[in-house]
């Protein structure tokens, strides 16, 4: 009973004394001034450092709000507003055989100590991460820079050692690139990777106020100086935004709780059944990229069902077309994002530039499209997909789903693949496989059974999806295990320890149609024996002469020529013919945004920026937020 | 044997409640084996229904029925329980009796063993050799893991209470009488033992349990599994709480709860009977 | 007392073997996992930003050289003791090159606090309670507590957490559910940040509090239970000594013995509940970090934690040993 009284007077005693603290939420920082962002947790939380390995505190507000280089691109633009000079002013010069590369920086920007900055500052950045390997962006620049000069306080020309129309992809943000180092500190730093910059100094609109040893929260203030900076420059007005907090937030419920407690304005992803019960539960405060159903932004990156291609029993197209063609991409959707999914008939992720680009103008090409079964002729492209989806959500969400079928691609995406057991099977068996039973016999006389890798909770909507997939082989004869394989997950797809995965090995600039983004490093130079370590991103293991000439054509193809985007339909429609990997969706992630404080966020009707707090590009649209109530 | 239950059943109402509780949870579990939803098979049904005449329990928001579901869940997780619970009562006390009456250098290499595995803990290590088999780590073998880490707090206390009856009167006596070391500690000691053997089997239980919804939420158990823990990873991904669908979650909570306050009782009502004047007087306490 | 030094230099010797075996099995396992620190941190640096094949192959041996994984298992092994004994565990590999004593530092107050704070209150608590329930068999009021304490029991501790974080974090937003402290205080011992580390601890703290209860309380009921019956408390009351007396004096004083073993060990015992509960509140304890530490593939850290909680564990199973025939004279020494 004594216990029963004493818990109930603590609770009773705690309850009187919680409002009065749960008004300063931060303490002495005016919540009105305030965005609060997740952020992920700084194991390192000391160390700010940029250019060396261990920066566990980058992604939280260090690289977003305080560094800065040459160029952005918005992955949410299309064509040239999607490109966006910084440090730059003027876009990258290339010579004619692109051996030499020439930029001409921007005037008037000052670091936050109140050195200038100049195109020593450039020059130093690169020499100085040539001088010591180990630095993160050390190594590409030993492979390209012959030399680097500064002609004057504004130009730098760098001299490379081979023809590269993409060298000045080292400098252009996508979710980062390589920042530029203040020469005045490092110069009289004995050791680069030891430094720990603390505190920063910042280059951009925002500076180190305070931040938690235990990695929990970092604050960033508006500078005083802020005009003299690259993102200052643009602005006719101070930004309202006087301070950036990135805290964790705990698990996705507990973002939820944070969110509808007003204690966390942008949040970077949850579940989308906890994105539905924001959007029931406190539509007047919270709004997100989309406005209805099904809320989540794209990310320019390709959840897919990665083949590993190297294997006797995937090493066959009419094999892998076989599996593709044993999956309902509807249930898919439906499991794996509740229907909100953005799906992917093509190899490249449906968002930003890639809609105009590829998805428009290949729509045609894609109904017309004719597979060979060995047994005869299928057109397996169904373009009603997104219309199929669309009624399947349509009596949960009702009024909220348009009836338009323009809109429903944007929200749903195009076709996909119609499933087709029947073509699956003249596939296999015109690939040597043969009917036993309910199941497969591989040419070798093997059972056809697979493995499935995901990733597990980190991913929650790829985790769920690579169960309902493993699910439908099985009912159509190919008995699939799923393999939860946690942190290993991409150490494994990376020796090629794996038969099938849900991952990505295609994320794109998303603002611009050339794909050398990912695309270079599928050349098969790269390729190498399983169980050895795969460069990134060709974890399919594929090999193509036809791609390879892809690759090299694109090498010499100055960044925005024309051919660029023939070249990519090219790649597009080989993967296509190959299927190397299954595409599903873009990578939807649900992030939406608290509008009790802060007005103005990044939306798919004005797409100004890109609002994924862990990218560089969210700069852009910190500094564009309104106080609620000022329209 | 069953006319030893049949009395506790007939005048010890304590014994009566838990075997009736105990003997339901095993019934509820036992019909998984007529499920009409095997429990790896997703999107049979409607998602998020909550509970009604025609789903008892609700569905998930991956379209199973929560009673089945449960109903399979339940099984697995007991026998994962039971199988950590006996291996390691076996080795505890086996361990802890030879320790505490044998004493000298036995007890003290037995000890040092055990304070070993004391000193290892439990949840990294599990998370560690999971990393290193990764899906070959079965339940079976995460059952013998867990039971290799989780008899040493036992046999420790199982060899204070040994240690205590080894300069007890009645040992020595047994000793020169010439009963052999296995008799004394079989007739004699056992019956002192085996009291505290039910209470720590009642923590092992929880302990087991609680080790598998701890892994499962993190995720590194097999989650496709049907498995109290594995069905809360599961409601997690979906953030079932939070979106409201506490049917979820609430029915594997209350089955837990109903199972251990079952055998809760049994462990009290049998304790009383195995031992009806409470002999363990004499562990550690003044003559 | 020779043999009292004799017997505690005995104890010490096993000491030191626990740790040896703890600290080497620790390393064995570690070192056998498929996580590989160099790849972890490529595919940290690499998966977010264009990167030429060829330049990650570079990075790759940087990376190696500067993690020092280089060298047979012996090697490393050899070189991991001399760190332990320095009480350097070396760089933590995912917040290169930060050491790992640092981050253990950090984190270490944040458990330690928790921990004994909710250790002590759920011994007292318990213990206090089963005493009472054991001894007053009959009284209507424990029994429904000792119903409650034991319904409460086997959830285990992810549930209770998570259930308080519903109640009093979301539908009664009355506690924090994230965070060791408010942010951006002055940190030290003044009146506010004492105030608010205590409020933010609450919810973590008493996840752990009611889930250890009932094992206290269960034990202490038995125990005493048990010992009401013996002789020599019968002859006790019939000899007209004080109920109080007898409860105090005779019944609950006996039942402490075992009942103290069993508290050292839980206060060594870092990783049982808080893990789960720190991963859950968002807690910058050991629990988090080690979570943190596996998840990120970081050899060090991970080792680092182990290593400390290996020597917790022993130092508490030490004193133990040390205290035990002072408390009980029965038993022999040697």
């Amino acid at each position: 009973m004594r216990l029963r009284r004493l818990l109930l007077a603590t609770i009773g005693a705690l309850a009187w004394a919680a409002p009065v603290a749960a008004q300063d939420f931060i303490a002495g920082l005016p919540r009105e001034e305030t965005l609060i962002i997740q952020g992920p947790a700084a194991q390192n939380a000391d160390w700010f450092n940029l250019w060396a390995p261990g920066g566990g505190a980058n992604p939280n507000g260090n690289q977003q709000l305080s560094a800065d280089t040459l160029w952005f691109i918005n992955p949410e633009g299309s064509g040239d507003s999607a490109w966006q000079n910084a440090l730059a002013a003027s876009r990258p010069q290339y010579n004619d055989d692109f051996t030499q590369m020439t930029v001409e920086l921007k005037d008037g920007i000052f670091w936050s100590d109140g050195e200038p900055f100049t195109a020593d500052d450039l020059v130093f950045t690169v020499q100085t991460q040539i001088d010591n390997p180990g630095m993160n962006w050390s190594a590409p620049f030993t492979i390209n820079v012959e030399s680097v000069e500064a002609t004057d306080d504004h130009t730098v020309v760098f001299n490379l050692k081979a023809p590269n129309s993409r060298f000045h992809t080292l400098f252009t943000v996508r979710w980062n690139a390589a920042w530029i180092m203040p020469e005045h500190v490092f110069a009289d730093v004995e050791d680069p990777l030891s430094h720990t910059f603390n505190p920063p100094v910042s280059l951009s609109a925002y500076v180190l106020e305070n931040y938690d040893s235990n990695g929990q929260w970092a604050i960033w203030r508006l500078r005083d100086d802020w005009e003299r900076t690259s993102i200052g420059m643009t602005l006719d007005e101070a930004p309202a935004v006087k301070y950036v907090v990135y805290r964790t937030a705990g698990n996705p419920d507990a973002r939820v709780i944070e969110q509808l407690n007003h204690n966390l304005d942008v949040i970077n992803d949850i579940a989308p059944e906890g994105m539905f019960t924001i959007a029931r539960d406190a539509a007047d405060s919270t709004t997100q990229w989309l406005p209805g159903f099904p809320f989540a932004h794209p990310d320019p990156t390709l959840p897919s069902v990665l083949l590993n291609n190297q294997l006797d029993k995937l090493s066959d197209p009419k094999v892998r077309w076989a599996l593709a063609l044993l999956i309902d991409i509807r249930a898919v959707s439906m499991g794996s994002y509740r229907g909100a999914a953005n799906i992917a008939a093509l190899s490249v992720p449906p968002t930003g530039s890639a809609i105009p680009d590829y998805y428009e103008p290949m729509q045609d090409w894609l109904a017309d499209y004719e597979l060979d079964t060995g047994e005869g002729t299928v057109q397996p492209y169904n373009p009603d997909i997104a219309q199929q989806i669309a009624e399947l959500v349509g009596p949960q969400w009702g009024d909220s789903i348009p009836e338009d079928p323009e809109l429903r691609k944007e929200m749903f995406g195009f076709g996909w693949w119609q499933q087709d057991p029947e073509a699956a099977a003249q596939l296999l068996r015109s690939a040597g496989f043969t009917e036993q039973g309910d199941g497969w016999l591989t040419p070798d006389g093997e059972p056809f059974e697979m493995k499935l890798q995901v990733e597990g909770d980190n991913i929650p909507t790829l985790a769920r999806a690579g169960t309902i997939i493993a699910q439908q082989w099985s009912l159509n004869g190919i008995p699939t295990e799923v393999v939860v394989a946690g942190p290993t997950h991409t150490q494994r797809l990376d020796v090629g320890d794996y038969e099938a995965a849900i991952f990505w090995t295609v994320e794109t600039w998303g603002g611009h149609p050339d794909l050398s983004f990912f695309l270079e490093s599928y050349h098969s130079d790269f390729l190498v024996p399983l169980g050895e370590s795969q460069p990134p991103r060709n974890l399919n293991r594929w090999a193509n002469e036809q791609l390879d000439e892809i690759i090299e054509e694109n090498r010499t193809v100055p960044f925005d020529s024309p051919r660029v985007a023939e070249l990519g339909m090219e790649y597009l429609k080989l993967a296509v013919d190959e299927m190397p990997f299954i595409p599903l969706m873009a990578y939807n992630k649900f992030a939406p945004f608290d509008t009790t404080y802060w007005t103005g966020y990044p939306s798919i009707e004005d797409p100004y920026s890109a609002s994924g707090p862990f990218w560089s590009n969210i700069r852009y649209m910190v500094v564009e937020l309104e106080p609620a109530g000022s329209e | 044997m069953f006319k030893v239950i049949r009395d506790l059943l007939r005048y010890n109402t304590e014994f009566l409640a838990g075997f009736t509780l105990t003997l339901l949870v095993l019934v509820f579990a036992s019909a998984h084996f007529w499920t009409p939803y095997p429990g790896y098979n997703l999107y049979l049904l409607p998602p998020d229904m909550p509970p009604s005449t025609e789903y008892w329990f609700g569905t998930t928001s991956r379209g199973q029925d929560v009673l089945w579901q449960l109903s399979e869940a339940v099984w697995n997780t007991m026998a994962f329980g039971l199988t950590v619970t006996i291996l390691s009562r076996v080795i505890a006390i086996s361990v802890g009796m030879v320790s505490g009456y044998l004493g000298g250098r036995a007890d003290r290499i037995l000890m040092s063993i055990n304070d070993t595995f004391i000193a290892l803990p439990n949840i990294p290590i599990l998370l560690l050799v999971y990393f290193v088999l990764r899906e070959e780590m079965t339940w079976p073998l995460l059952a013998v893991c867990a039971a290799l880490l989780g008899w040493t707090y036992d046999s420790r206390l199982i060899r204070s209470v040994s240690l205590s009856l080894r300069s007890r009167e009645f040992t020595r006596h047994g000793v020169f009488s010439g009963m052999s070391t296995w008799r004394i500690l079989v007739r004699e000691h056992l019956p002192y033992v085996l009291p505290i053997v039910f209470f720590t089997a009642m923590n092992n239980l929880i302990w087991a349990i609680s080790l598998e919804v701890t892994l499962s939420v993190l995720g590194f158990t097999d989650i496709n599994r049907p498995s109290i823990g594995g069905m809360i990873y599961w409601a997690n991904q979906h953030q079932a709480i939070i979106s409201g669908i506490w049917w979820w979650i609430a029915f594997p909570i209350l089955s837990i709860v109903i199972l251990f306050l079952g055998l809760f009782m049994l462990a009290m009502s049998v304790n009383e009977y195995v031992d009806p004047r409470s002999r363990l007087d004499r562990m550690g306490g003044v003559a | 007392m020779s043999s009292l030094t004799a017997y505690i230099l005995k104890r010490f010797m096993q000491f030191v073997f626990v740790i040896f075996t703890g600290v080497t099995l620790a390393f064995l396992i570690t070192n056998l996992s498929p996580v590989d620190p160099v790849e972890q941190s490529l595919t940290q640096l690499t998966s977010f930003g264009a990167s030429d094949p060829r330049a990650v192959e570079m990075m790759r041996e940087a990376l190696a050289e500067l993690y020092g994984l280089q060298g047979n298992l012996f090697e490393q092994y050899l070189n991991f003791w001399g760190r332990v004994l320095r009480a350097d565990f070396g760089p933590s590999l995912s917040a290169f090159p930060t050491p790992v004593s640092k981050l253990i530092a950090n984190a270490a107050p944040w458990t330690v606090g928790l921990l004994v704070t909710s250790i002590l209150i759920t011994f007292v608590i318990g213990n206090v309670v089963g005493a009472l329930a054991g001894y007053f068999r009959h009284n209507r009021a424990l029994k429904v507590l000792g119903m409650a304490i034991m319904t409460i029991n086997p959830i285990p501790h992810y549930f209770l957490g998570l259930i308080l974080l519903i109640l009093l974090g979301y539908i009664f937003p009355i506690f924090p559910i994230s965070g060791g402290a408010r942010m951006n205080m002055d940190i030290g011992l003044n009146l506010s940040y004492i105030g608010s580390v205590l409020y933010h601890g609450f919810l973590p703290a008493l996840s752990l509090v009611l889930a250890g209860l009932g094992g206290w309380f269960i034990g202490m009921r038995s125990l005493v239970s048990n010992i009401v019956t013996d002789d020599h408390v019968i002859y006790a009351e019939l000899g007209g000594v004080r109920r109080s007396t007898i409860f105090s004096q005779y019944v609950a004083r006996n039942a402490m013995l075992p009942q103290m073993t069993g508290l050292a060990m839980q206060l060594g015992q870092i990783f049982g509940g808080t893990v789960i509960v720190e991963f859950l509140f968002n807690y910058p304890g050991m629990g988090r970090l080690l979570i943190q530490g596996i998840y990120r593939g970081d050899y060090s850290l991970v080792l680092g934690v182990t290593t400390i909680s290996i020597f917790a564990v022993a130092v508490a199973v030490l004193l133990i040993d040390i205290l035990y025939p002072l408390i009980d004279p029965r038993v022999k020494l040697g």
